[in-house]
C-alpha cells in the first residue's frame, strides 16, 4: 500500500524513533522533503514539538501510513490549474489516495506551502507564523528541497517587515550581531545538509544547516583538519593537507591556561580563514545564528584541551568587539563530543571573567537555544547562589544584598539576575518588602551541583587586556 | 487574603534584599502567591521553541530534582567513537611551550598551496612518475596556480605556460589532466570554497553564500571620519612606492645594458681595427647575407594581441642553448644592422658632404633612438599589472557587467585625449614648434620618389599621419630630382618648409604661412635650406609576407619600437591623409612617438629659432659646427660620445628631423657639407640599398637596442609625465631574455609580434 501513496511535503504522520531509553516512540512528524535514492524513497521528517536537530531522513517503513494527514488547503488559496480545490479543511485521516485518484491532491499539494497545514490544535508555532507571513505577502510557495540558488522567500521579522512586505529581498542589518533572521528560515536552511563531519578523532553528526561549499554536501563524510578546521573532501586530501598544515593550536594568542585547558583569542578580521572555518563548523550545531556577514566585528575565544597532539578545540564563543546591547557572547558552543561534561559552563564562566576584566556586565545574545537556556540558567543559578550562601551577617543583622551588587560582582546583567532569582523562586514579598529566601532544597541542590563542578576558571591564569575597539579605526 | 489586596511595589535593583534561610520565616507560605507580582522575565528563547518537548521535560526535571538526570537531558544526534587511524594521521610530537602562545597573525601563511591532492591525482602522479619526477607538493602548487588563475573560464595552455615554469611535457600532462578534472568537477573550483556574494545582489538570499562583506560604512565616529581619505592616501602611497621600485629596477637594467653595449661596441671596433676594416667593407659583407634572413625574433610584440604566442616563441628560443649567446654577441651586430638600418635620424650627412676620411670609423650619428624612449613609455597604463595576472579575471562573475566588464589590457596604453596646444613655444613661432601644424616639404620613396608638401599630424591613437597637400610648388617640386633626397646618395637633406599651400580643411594654417605669399622656386630653395625634408621610406616587405599585398598603403614600423610613421601615398588628389597606421599598430606603439615629438618640439623650436628668425650668430654657429666636428674625433670610442653631453643634444634634434648641421648652416646659403661630418658608408645592399649611413657605432647601437643611450633616457625621463611611468624597456627585455627566465610576462608585454610591420624612416 505504501508504494502507491502519494506522500508530499507537508504531510504529517507518526514516525518511529527511538527515545533515550531506546524505546520505540511514534511522535507525530511532518515531511519536509522527499528524495529518491536507488531502490527507495527517503523522507526528511521533522518531529513536531521536538527540536530540529532531531530531524532526519527516514525510510518508508518507519512511517505510520495509517495516520497520515494531508496538508490542508487554505480556502482562499487558488490551485494552479484553476480547479476549485474545495477540499474540506477539517482534519481527517482518510485522505490517502492511490495513483489514479491522486491528481487533485497532488496538484495542489505541490503548490501549497507549509503554511497550508491542517489547523489542528497542535499546530507547530513556526508554521502558524508562516501562515501569517505568507498571507501578508499574498503568495504561496512550494517547498522545493535542496534546490541550489533558489531565492528565498523573504518574510521579515517584526522589525524589518517593512522591507519584506513588498517582497523585496532584504538583507539582515549589518551591525555586529550574528542573530539569524528567522524569516530566512526556508527549506534549504531548515534541513541539515552535511551528513557527517570528521574532526580529529571524532565523527560528528551535524544538527543544522551550514553553508559549506555546496559540492561538499553530497559527501558521506566531510573531513576537517583538527587544528585549522579546513574542510576537505576526502581522507587522502586531509592527509595531504596535514603535511602542509603545521598548526597545532588555534591561530591566535593564548590568553588563558590552566592545566590542559587553554583559551585562544582570534580576531575575526585578522584571521579570516580560521574564523570562517570555525563559524562553518559551529553553524552545524547552532540553529539561530547566521553566517550572512563576514567575521570582522567579532573576536573568537576558542577553548582547547592540550595533549601531545596539540591543542584540541573543545568549544568556543564569539563576541562582538563593540556591542551596543551589552552582549558579551554572540555564539557559544561546546562541540558535541565534549558536551555534558561541564565545558559549556566553563565557557560561560570565561565569558563573564572577560566582562569582569572589562568592568562591564554582559549577557548572551538572544535568542538562546534550548541548550543555551539550560546552561545559562544553570550557570546563573550557581553563580548567584554561591554569592547568597557566602553572605555573612555582620553584627547579628540579617545579610542583605542588592540586585545591582549581584550584577556587579558577577558581571551578569541585571535582567538575568532577576530572571534567575525568579526562576529559582527566591524572590518573595514579605511584610511590605522583597526578600530572598533560600529554601532547603535549593541549598541542597546547589551544594550537590557544586560538588560536581570541577572545572572552574581561575582568574589568576587569565592574561587579558581588553582593547577599546571604539578608539581603533576599524574592528 | 488581605495581603493580596495591595499591590506589590516594583522590584528595585538598588534596594537591599534581606536573605532569609528556610525556616527563618514560619509564614513564608503566605508569600508564595505574591511572587507573581514580579513580572516574569523572558527566557530569551524563540517563543515557538520554548514549548519543545525535551526542553520542557528538562526544565521540569531541574525544578523538581534540582539537578540533571540523564534521562531528562535534551537528546542530541550522536557522536561516533574514536577514529582508528587518528594516531597515524596526526603526529603526536607536539610540546607545549612554557609561555602562553603568542602568534603573529600575518605570519601564518607560509605559501603552501591550498589545493590538496586526492587519490585520483595520486594515480596520475604515479603514472607520470614513471617518466619523470613529480612530487605531490609540486603537483599541488601547479594545480593551485591554475585554479587561482582561473575564473569563469579556465586558463589556456599558453597562460598555463606562463604560470608554471615547467617542462613542456609535464606541463601538458598536468594541464590536460586539470582541464578534464575541472570539467567533471561539480563545484566552481577544485579547491572548494564558500560561495561568495555577487555585487549585483542576486545572491542576497542564497543560503550557501556566507561571510558577505558589510558594505555599510562602519560607524563613523569623529576619529574615524578621515579613514577613507587616509585609505586612499595609503593606496596612492603604495602605488607610488611600487612605481619607484619599478623605475629603480629599470634603471638597474638600463645601466647594465649600457655597460654591455659599451663593451660590445668596443669589441667590434677593436676587431674591425685589427682587421683593417676602415671602410666598413667587412662589416657590410658580414651584414649583407644576414639581412636576407628572417628577422631576429625581437621580443617586442603587440601588447594587445599575441603575447602568449610570443611567449611560447621566446620559450623555444630559450630551449636552444646556443642561440641566446650568439645573438647577444657576434651575430647580433650584423643582424640588427639590417633590421634597423634606418636608425638615422636628423643627423644625416649632407648631400654634398665630404666623404668620410678613411681610417676612421664612421661617426656614430646619433645617440637617441626613439625606440629606446619608447621602451620606457611602454607600460604606463599597466602599472597595476601583476606578473601572474591572467587575462581571465577571477571575479568576473561578481561583476554585474559580466562579460562586458571593462578590463585594462596588459601592456595596452590608454591615451589621454589630445589637447589643442601641446607645445609651448614663443609666440609667433608656434607654427614652427608644432610639427603638426605646418606643412613641410617631404620626400617619400614610396610612392616612387614623391616629393611634395605635406603636413604631419598626430592621428587617432597616436598614429602619425601625413596629409599631403597640393601647392603651387608642386610643379617645381616635380622637377626636382627626387634622388636628391634619396638616401642612396648617401645623404639626406632635411628641409623644413612652410608654405602657403592649400591646406587641408582640418589643418590649421600657421600664421607664418599666411603671411607668406606664393613662393617662387628660389624661395622654395631657400626654404629648403632653412627647413628640412622629411623623408619616409618604407621598408621592403619581404620579411612580412602578410603585408606584401598592401603596396599602396604601407605602414612601417620600426621593429624596435622607434618612430612610427604612416605614409600617406594614396591618390594624388587626396588632401586628407590616409591613416596607414591602421594596418596593425597598436596604439601602444604610437604614443611614445607622440611623446617624443613633444620633447622634440621644444628642442626644435629653439634650434629653429636660431636658424630662421635670427641670423645665426657666429658664436653659436661655431659651437654647433664644432660640436659636429668634434664628433668624429670620438669615433674610436663612440660609446663615450654617446655618454657625454654632445651627442645627446644632437640626438634630440634629429629625431624630429632637423639636424644640428642644418641649423648651423647660414640661412640663404647653398647647402654645403658640414665640415667633418662623416659620411656613413653607403653599404646598404639588396633590398635595402637605399640605406645610408650606418656607422659602426650605430650598428652597435642597433645590435644592442637594449642599451638606451643617455640622451634617450633623458628624453624618456622628460617624456614621462608624472602620471606616466615607464615600465620595462623592450630592449631591456631582449637582453634579459636569456638570463632572466622568471619574467616571461614582462617579456611578453614588451615583446613584439611577428606580425608587426617593419617601418623605416630614412
Amino acid at each position: 500500500l505504501t508504494s502507491v501513496v502519494e506522500l508530499v511535503e507537508g504531510c504529517r504522520l507518526p514516525v518511529l524513533r527511538k527515545n533515550q531509553e531506546n524505546e520505540d516512540e511514534w511522535p507525530l512528524a511532518e515531511i519536509l522533503s522527499v528524495k529518491e535514492v536507488p531502490g527507495k524513497k527517503l523522507y526528511y521528517v521533522h518531529y513536531i514539538d521536538f527540536n530540529k536537530r532531531l530531524d532526519e531522513w527516514v525510510t518508508p517503513d518507519r512511517l505510520d501510513m495509517k495516520k497520515l494527514q494531508f496538508p490542508k488547503k487554505e480556502a482562499k488559496t487558488p490551485t494552479k490549474n484553476g480547479l476549485p480545490g474545495s477540499r474540506p479543511s477539517s482534519p481527517d485521516r482518510d485522505v490517502v489516495r492511490d495513483h489514479t485518484g491522486s491528481l487533485l491532491p497532488t496538484t495542489f499539494c505541490a503548490y501549497l506551502s507549509t503554511a497550508q497545514c491542517p489547523r489542528s490544535t497542535n499546530l507547530h508555532p513556526t508554521l502558524t507564523l508562516k501562515i501569517v507571513r505568507c498571507q501578508m505577502n499574498g503568495t504561496t510557495r512550494r517547498l522545493v528541497p535542496s534546490q541550489p540558488g533558489r531565492k528565498r522567500k523573504n518574510c521579515g521579522t517584526d522589525e524589518d517587515s517593512q522591507d519584506s512586505l513588498d517582497g523585496i529581498p532584504s538583507a539582515p542589518r549589518m551591525t555586529g550581531s550574528l542573530v539569524s533572521d528567522r524569516s530566512h528560515d526556508d527549506i534549504v536552511t531548515r534541513m541539515k545538509n552535511i551528513d557527517c563531519i570528521e574532526l580529529g578523532r571524532h565523527r560528528l553528526k551535524p544538527w543544522y544547516f551550514s553553508p559549506y561549499p555546496q559540492e561538499l554536501t553530497t559527501l558521506p563524510i566531510l573531513y576537517l583538519c583538527e587544528f585549522c578546521l579546513k574542510y576537505l573532501k576526502s581522507l587522502k586530501c586531509l592527509q595531504r593537507h596535514l603535511t602542509k598544515c603545521n598548526l597545532r593550536h588555534p591561530p591566535g594568542n593564548e590568553i588563558y591556561r590552566k592545566g590542559t585547558i587553554s583559551f585562544f583569542e582570534i580576531d575575526g578580521r585578522k584571521n579570516k580563514t580560521y574564523s570562517q572555518n570555525l563559524c562553518l563548523l559551529a553553524k552545524c550545531f547552532l540553529d539561530h545564528k547566521t553566517l550572512y556577514y563576514d567575521t570582522d566585528p567579532f573576536l573568537f575565544y576558542v577553548m582547547t584541551e592540550y595533549d601531545s597532539k596539540g591543542f584540541h578545540i573543545v568549544g568556543y564563543f564569539s563576541k562582538e568587539k563593540e556591542s551596543t546591547e551589552d552582549y558579551n557572547v554572540a555564539c557559544i558552543l561546546t562541540l558535541p563530543p565534549y558536551q555534558r561534561r561541564g565545558y559549556g559552563k566553563l565557557l560561560i564562566e570565561f565569558s563573564y571573567e572577560l566582562s569582569k576584566v572589562e568592568g562591564k556586565t554582559g549577557t548572551p545574545e538572544k535568542p538562546l537555544s534550548d541548550l543555551g537556556l539550560l546552561s545559562y540558567r544553570s550557570y546563573w543559578s550557581q553563580t548567584i547562589l554561591e554569592i547568597l550562601m557566602d553572605l555573612k551577617s555582620d553584627n547579628g543583622e540579617r545579610p542583605q544584598i542588592t540586585i545591582n551588587e549581584i550584577s556587579e560582582i558577577t558581571s551578569v546583567k541585571k535582567e538575568d539576575v532577576i530572571s534567575t532569582l525568579q526562576y529559582l523562586n527566591l524572590i518573595n514579598y514579605y511584610k511590605g518588602q522583597y526578600i530572598l529566601t533560600l529554601s532547603e532544597d535549593i541549598v541542597d541542590g546547589h551544594e550537590r551541583a557544586m560538588q560536581k563542578r570541577h572545572l572552574r576558571i581561575d582568574p589568576k591564569c587569565l592574561h587579558f587586556t581588553p582593547k577599546d575597539w571604539s578608539k581603533r579605526g576599524k574592528w | 487574603m488581605s495581603k493580596l489586596s495591595f499591590r506589590a511595589r516594583a522590584l528595585d535593583a538598588a534596594k537591599p534584599l534581606p536573605i532569609y534561610r528556610n525556616g527563618d520565616i514560619p509564614d513564608l507560605n503566605d508569600c508564595v502567591s505574591i511572587n507573581r507580582a514580579v513580572p516574569q522575565m523572558p527566557t530569551g528563547m524563540e517563543k515557538e521553541e520554548e514549548s519543545e518537548h525535551h526542553l520542557q521535560r528538562a526544565i521540569c526535571a531541574q525544578q523538581v530534582f534540582r539537578e540533571k538526570r540523564d534521562s531528562m537531558v535534551i537528546p542530541v544526534p550522536e557522536v561516533e567513537g574514536s577514529i582508528t587511524y587518528y594516531d597515524r594521521l596526526y603526529k603526536g610530537d607536539f610540546r607545549q611551550t612554557k609561555q602562553l602562545i603568542h602568534i603573529q597573525p600575518f605570519g601564518l601563511d607560509n605559501e603552501q598551496p591550498d589545493y590538496d591532492m586526492d587519490s585520483e591525482d595520486e594515480m596520475l602522479l604515479n603514472r607520470l612518475n614513471r617518466k619523470m619526477e613529480l612530487k605531490p607538493l609540486q603537483f599541488e602548487v601547479m594545480v593551485d596556480r591554475l585554479e587561482k588563475a582561473s575564473g569563469n573560464q579556465l586558463v589556456t595552455l599558453q597562460e598555463a605556460k606562463l604560470l608554471l615554469n615547467e617542462d613542456d611535457y609535464l606541463l601538458k600532462s598536468v594541464y590536460d589532466y586539470w582541464v578534464r578534472k575541472r570539467k567533471n568537477c561539480r563545484g566552481p573550483s577544485l579547491t572548494p570554497q564558500v560561495k561568495q556574494e555577487k555585487r549585483d545582489g542576486s545572491t542576497n538570499n542564497d543560503a550557501y553564500v556566507a561571510f558577505r562583506r558589510r558594505t555599510e560604512k562602519m560607524q563613523t565616529r569623529k576619529n574615524r571620519k578621515n579613514d577613507e581619505a587616509s585609505y586612499e592616501k595609503m593606496l596612492k602611497l603604495r602605488r607610488e612606492f611600487s612605481r619607484t621600485v619599478t623605475i629603480l629596477e629599470m634603471i638597474k637594467k638600463r645601466e647594465k645594458s649600457k655597460r654591455e653595449l659599451l663593451h660590445l661596441t668596443l669589441e667590434v671596433v677593436e676587431k674591425r681595427y685589427q682587421m683593417g676594416d676602415f671602410s666598413g667593407e667587412v662589416l657590410k659583407e658580414v651584414s649583407a647575407p644576414l639581412a636576407e634572413k628572417a628577422v631576429f625574433p625581437a621580443p617586442v610584440c603587440l601588447p594587445n594581441g599575441n603575447r602568449h604566442k610570443m611567449e611560447s616563441k621566446i620559450k623555444t628560443h630559450k630551449q636552444q642553448p646556443s642561440h641566446p649567446t650568439r645573438h647577444l654577441s657576434a651575430h647580433s651586430e650584423p643582424r640588427f644592422d639590417f633590421t634597423r638600418p634606418h636608425r638615422k635620424y636628423g643627423r644625416r650627412p649632407r648631400l654634398d658632404a665630404a666623404p668620410r676620411p678613411p681610417g676612421r670609423p664612421p661617426q656614430r650619428p646619433h645617440a637617441i633612438a626613439d625606440g629606446d624612449i619608447k621602451q620606457y613609455d611602454f607600460h604606463s597604463s599597466g602599472e597595476e599589472d601583476s606578473p601572474l595576472s591572467p587575462s581571465s579575471e577571477p571575479d568576473e562573475e561578481n561583476d554585474p557587467d559580466g562579460a562586458f566588464i571593462f578590463r585594462r589590457r596588459d601592456g595596452c596604453h590608454y591615451l589621454a585625449p589630445l589637447g589643442e596646444q601641446r607645445w609651448c613655444s614663443p609666440p609667433g613661432l608656434a607654427w614652427l614648434a608644432d610639427p603638426g601644424q605646418r606643412n613641410s616639404l617631404t620626400a617619400l620613396s614610396v610612392p616612387r620618389r614623391w616629393v611634395g608638401v605635406s603636413h604631419r599630424r598626430l592621428g587617432r591613437g597616436g598614429r602619425i599621419v601625413l596629409d599631403r597637400t597640393s601647392s603651387d610648388l608642386d610643379r617645381a617640386l616635380r622637377l626636382l630630382d627626387p634622388d636628391v633626397f634619396c638616401p642612396s646618395t648617401a645623404s639626406v637633406t632635411h628641409h623644413h618648409m612652410h608654405t602657403d599651400t592649400h591646406v587641408n580643411a582640418a589643418t590649421h594654417t600657421p600664421p607664418a604661412a599666411r603671411t607668406n605669399p606664393q613662393c617662387s622656386l628660389a624661395q622654395l630653395l631657400s626654404n629648403i635650406q632653412a627647413c628640412r625634408v622629411r623623408y619616409f621610406r618604407p621598408r621592403p616587405l619581404h620579411e612580412n609576407g602578410k603585408e606584401g599585398s598592401k603596396k599602396d598603403a604601407l605602414q612601417h614600423d620600426d621593429r624596435k619600437g622607434r618612430g612610427t610613421f604612416a605614409v600617406a601615398n594614396n591618390s594624388r588628389t587626396s588632401l586628407s591623409g590616409l591613416i596607414l597606421g591602421s594596418i596593425c599598430l597598436s596604439s601602444t606603439w604610437k604614443t611614445p612617438v607622440a611623446r617624443l615629438l613633444t620633447v622634440d618640439g621644444e628642442t626644435v623650436t629653439m634650434v629653429s629659432t636660431d636658424s630662421v628668425s635670427k641670423t645665426l650668430d657666429s658664436a653659436s654657429a661655431h659651437f654647433a659646427a664644432s660640436a659636429v666636428v668634434s664628433a668624429p674625433n670620438q669615433e674610436s670610442k663612440p660609446h663615450r660620445a654617446g655618454i657625454n653631453g654632445i651627442l645627446p643634444c644632437q640626438g634630440k634634434l634629429h629625431t624630429s628631423t632637423p639636424s644640428s648641421t642644418s641649423s648651423v648652416r647660414p640661412s640663404g646659403g647653398p647647402p654645403r657639407p658640414a665640415p667633418g661630418v662623416p659620411q656613413s658608408l653607403p653599404h646598404g645592399l639588396g633590398p635595402l640599398s637605399s640605406v645610408s649611413a650606418v656607422s659602426p657605432a650605430h650598428a652597435h647601437h642597433s645590435a644592442r637596442p637594449c642599451a638606451p643611450s643617455p640622451p634617450a633616457l633623458k628624453l624618456a625621463s622628460v617624456a614621462s609625465s608624472p602620471d606616466h611611468v615607464p615600465r620595462v624597456a623592450p630592449g631591456t627585455a631582449i637582453s634579459s631574455l636569456a638570463r632572466d627566465k622568471h619574467e616571461p610576462e614582462r617579456l611578453a608585454l614588451n615583446g613584439m609580434a611577428e606580425t608587426t610591420v617593419a617601418m623605416e624612416v630614412t
